[in-house]
C-alpha cells in the first residue's frame, strides 16, 4: 500500500498499520458485498423517505472512514520513511553520554528530515488526490449530519435551520445589490438633469 | 558538569519565560489613519501623509481577502505603509472585513465592480482626480488585475505584488492542492469557508516547521542570563515582533463562499484569468485592456505564488511601459523583511514617483522625470 517510492533494500517489516489496512480492506469489500447492499436497497412503506435518509449516512461514514484510513496509513509510510532517514543520519553519533548539544543536534537532524520528507510527499499526486478525497467524503458526512439535525431535532421543535437562514441571507443579498444599483440609477438621472 | 550547564539552561529559560509572562504589549497597524468610507463589512482607510505636499496620484493598496491588511504595518520599524508616506504618496488600503452569513452570496463582481470600484471613485472625489494608483499585492493583486482590465480608465499606474495571474503552476503547491479540491462541495457546506480551514491548508504546506520548529525556535532565542540586560532588550523587540506575526497568521477571515468558489474554479482550477476567459457577471475580464505603465513585482523563494505564476502578466497586457523587479526573499519577506524597508518600498517609490503626475496638462513635465529617474533592474 506504500504511496512512496521505498527502497527494497531498506524497506522496514510489515507495520502493524499495513496489517490493519489489508483487514479494513477485506472487511469493506465484504460490507459492499453484504451490508452495504441491504442498507442501501429501497426502503417501503410510511416512514420509507427518513429510513432511506438515515440509510444513506451509513455509506456516506463508510466512505469518510475509507478515505481517512488510506490517508492515514499513506501518512504512516511517510512518516515512517522519515525515521528511516533520521536513523541513516544520525548512525552512531548519538552514543555515549547524552547532553543538551547533543539533543539540539538530534532535534535539529529530525525536524529537518520529518519537514523534507513530508514536504516531498505534499507535491505527490498520491497527497493531492488524499487530501481530496478526504476533504470531499468530510464535507458529504457533516452535511448529512447537518440535514439529519434539521430534519430530526431543529424542525420539529420549531428552531430556525441553517438551510432557512441562507435562505434569508440570499433574499437580503439580492435586495441590498437591487438598492445599489438603483442608487446608481438615480445618481446618474440627478446628474442627467 | 552537565548538571551545572542544566541548571544555567534552566535558569536562561525561566528569565526568558518572564517576557512571555508580561504580556508584552504587540500592537499591530500603528500608523496614524482613518476611515473615510464604508460599505456593508468594506472600510477604506487613509493614512495621514508625512509630507506637506504629497505626490498627486493617490495609491491605493489592495490587499488578499485571505489575511488581513496589517501586515503592511505589523511592525512601527517594519511598515511598508509608513515608507510609502515617508515617501510622499498618499496612501489608502481597502480593509474587507471580517465577512459573516449574510456575505455568503458575495461573488468576485461584487468585490471588484463593487467595492473596489466604489472606493477608487471615492478617492477619484476626494482628489478631483480621474485616476489613482493600484498597488494590489497577493490575491489583492489577482483582483486589481481585473479590475484594470475592466476599468482601465480609472487607474493611472498597475503595481502588482506577489500577485498570481497564471495558476496552472506545477511549482506552487497550493496550486497543485487545489486541482483535487471538490470546492462545490467546500462550498456548498460550510456557505462562508472558515479562515481556520485555510489556515489548515497553509500549516500543512510545512507542519514541522509550522507546528513545532517556530515555537522551538522562539523558546530557544528568548533564552537570557538574568545580568545580560542587552540580552532582554533584544528578546523584547524579537517577542513582540513573534507575536504581532503569530497574531497576523492566525486572524485569518472567513471567506465568501461564492467568491471562494469563483475564485478556486475560475482561477485555481481552469486558469481562466490568464486565457482571457474569466467573466465577472457576464463581463468578460481582457487583459489586453491594461494599458496603464505596469510594475510586476515578485519574490524569488516565493513558496505560495512561485515567479511563473506572476511572470506570464507582462506579457498578457498591452501596456507599453512595463517593469519587472524580483527580490531574493520570500512571500511573507517581501513586506516585512529587512530587504522590505532598504530594498523593494524605496524601488517601488521610485518607480512611481515619475508616474504619479496626472494625465493631461503635465504631461510633459512627467516624460522629463521618467526620462530621468526610471532605472530597470
Amino acid at each position: 500500500m506504500s504511496k512512496m517510492d521505498t527502497n527494497e533494500g531498506n524497506s522496514m517489516d510489515k507495520s502493524n498499520l499495513e496489517s490493519t489496512q489489508e483487514f479494513y480492506d477485506q472487511w469493506i469489500k465484504m460490507y459492499k458485498n453484504t451490508m452495504g447492499k441491504l442498507i442501501e436497497m429501497p426502503a417501503v412503506g410510511p416512514a420509507r423517505e427518513k429510513t432511506e435518509k438515515m440509510m444513506k449516512g451509513f455509506s456516506t461514514f463508510v466512505n469518510l472512514y475509507t478515505a481517512s484510513m488510506d490517508t492515514s496509513s499513506n501518512m504512516q509510510e511517510v512518516f515512517k520513511e522519515a525515521m528511516k532517514k533520521v536513523q541513516e543520519k544520525i548512525g552512531s553519533d548519538m552514543d555515549g553520554e547524552v547532553n543538551p548539544e547533543k539533543y539540539k543536534e538530534f532535534y535539529n537532524i529530525w525536524i529537518q528530515t520529518y519537514s523534507d520528507t513530508f514536504k516531498d510527499f505534499a507535491k505527490s499526486g498520491h497527497f493531492v488526490s488524499d487530501l481530496g478525497n478526504l476533504n470531499a467524503h468530510l464535507m458529504d458526512y457533516q452535511k448529512y449530519n447537518r440535514e439529519m439535525l434539521e430534519e430530526n431535532c431543529l424542525k420539529p421543535m420549531n428552531i430556525p435551520t441553517k438551510t432557512e437562514i441562507d435562505e434569508i441571507n440570499k433574499e437580503i443579498y439580492t435586495l441590498k445589490k437591487t438598492v445599489k444599483e438603483l442608487k446608481i440609477q438615480i445618481k446618474e438621472l440627478k446628474g442627467n438633469k | 558538569m552537565n548538571e551545572l550547564k542544566l541548571n544555567e539552561d534552566y535558569d536562561k529559560f525561566t528569565h526568558g519565560m518572564e517576557l512571555l509572562i508580561k504580556s508584552p504589549d504587540f500592537s499591530v497597524g500603528t500608523t496614524p489613519s482613518e476611515v473615510i468610507y464604508t460599505e456593508d463589512k468594506m472600510k477604506l482607510i487613509h493614512y495621514i501623509p508625512k509630507v506637506a505636499k504629497p505626490h498627486q496620484v493617490p495609491v491605493l493598496i489592495v490587499y488578499a481577502l485571505v489575511n488581513r491588511y496589517y501586515i503592511l504595518d505589523l511592525q512601527p520599524d517594519k511598515s511598508v505603509i509608513k515608507k510609502l508616506l515617508e515617501e510622499g504618496f498618499d496612501v489608502y488600503v481597502i480593509d474587507w472585513g471580517y465577512p459573516s452569513g449574510s456575505d455568503m452570496y458575495l461573488t468576485l463582481d461584487d468585490y471588484v465592480n463593487d467595492y473596489l470600484h466604489n472606493s477608487v471613485e471615492n478617492i477619484k472625489e476626494r482628489h478631483r482626480l480621474e485616476k489613482v494608483t493600484l498597488l494590489g499585492i497577493c490575491q489583492g493583486g489577482t483582483l486589481s488585475i481585473m479590475y484594470s482590465a475592466l476599468h482601465p480608465e480609472n487607474v493611472q499606474n498597475l503595481v502588482t505584488l506577489v500577485a498570481p495571474v497564471n495558476f496552472d503552476s506545477n511549482k506552487g503547491i497550493l496550486n497543485l492542492w487545489a486541482k483535487g479540491l471538490d470546492v462545490d462541495k467546500i462550498v456548498d457546506y460550510y456557505g462562508i469557508v472558515p479562515g481556520d480551514f485555510l489556515n489548515s491548508a497553509f500549516l500543512l504546506l510545512d507542519p514541522f516547521r509550522l507546528m513545532i520548529d517556530k515555537y522551538v525556535g522562539m523558546f530557544d532565542r528568548i533564552e537570557c542570563n538574568a545580568q545580560d540586560q542587552t540580552c532582554d532588550l533584544r528578546n523584547e523587540d524579537y517577542i513582540k515582533n513573534f507575536l504581532r506575526m503569530e497574531k497576523w497568521i492566525f486572524d485569518s477571515p472567513d471567506q465568501a463562499g461564492e467568491t471562494f468558489r469563483q475564485f478556486m474554479k475560475d482561477c485555481y482550477q481552469k486558469n481562466l484569468l490568464i486565457k482571457n476567459e474569466l467573466k465577472l457577471n457576464g463581463k468578460l475580464v481582457n487583459l489586453k485592456n491594461i494599458t496603464m505603465p505596469l510594475l510586476n513585482v515578485m519574490a524569488e523563494f516565493d513558496h505560495l505564488v512561485p515567479n511563473d505564476a506572476s511572470i506570464p502578466l507582462g506579457d498578457a497586457v498591452s501596456s507599453t511601459d512595463k517593469d519587472t523587479l524580483v527580490f531574493p526573499t520570500g512571500h511573507i519577506g517581501i513586506f516585512v523583511g529587512s530587504k522590505s524597508q532598504k530594498e523593494v518600498c524605496p524601488k517601488i517609490a521610485a518607480w512611481l514617483k515619475p508616474r504619479s503626475i496626472p494625465d493631461g496638462k503635465e504631461s510633459e513635465q512627467k516624460k522629463e522625470k521618467l526620462k530621468s529617474k526610471v532605472t530597470k533592474r
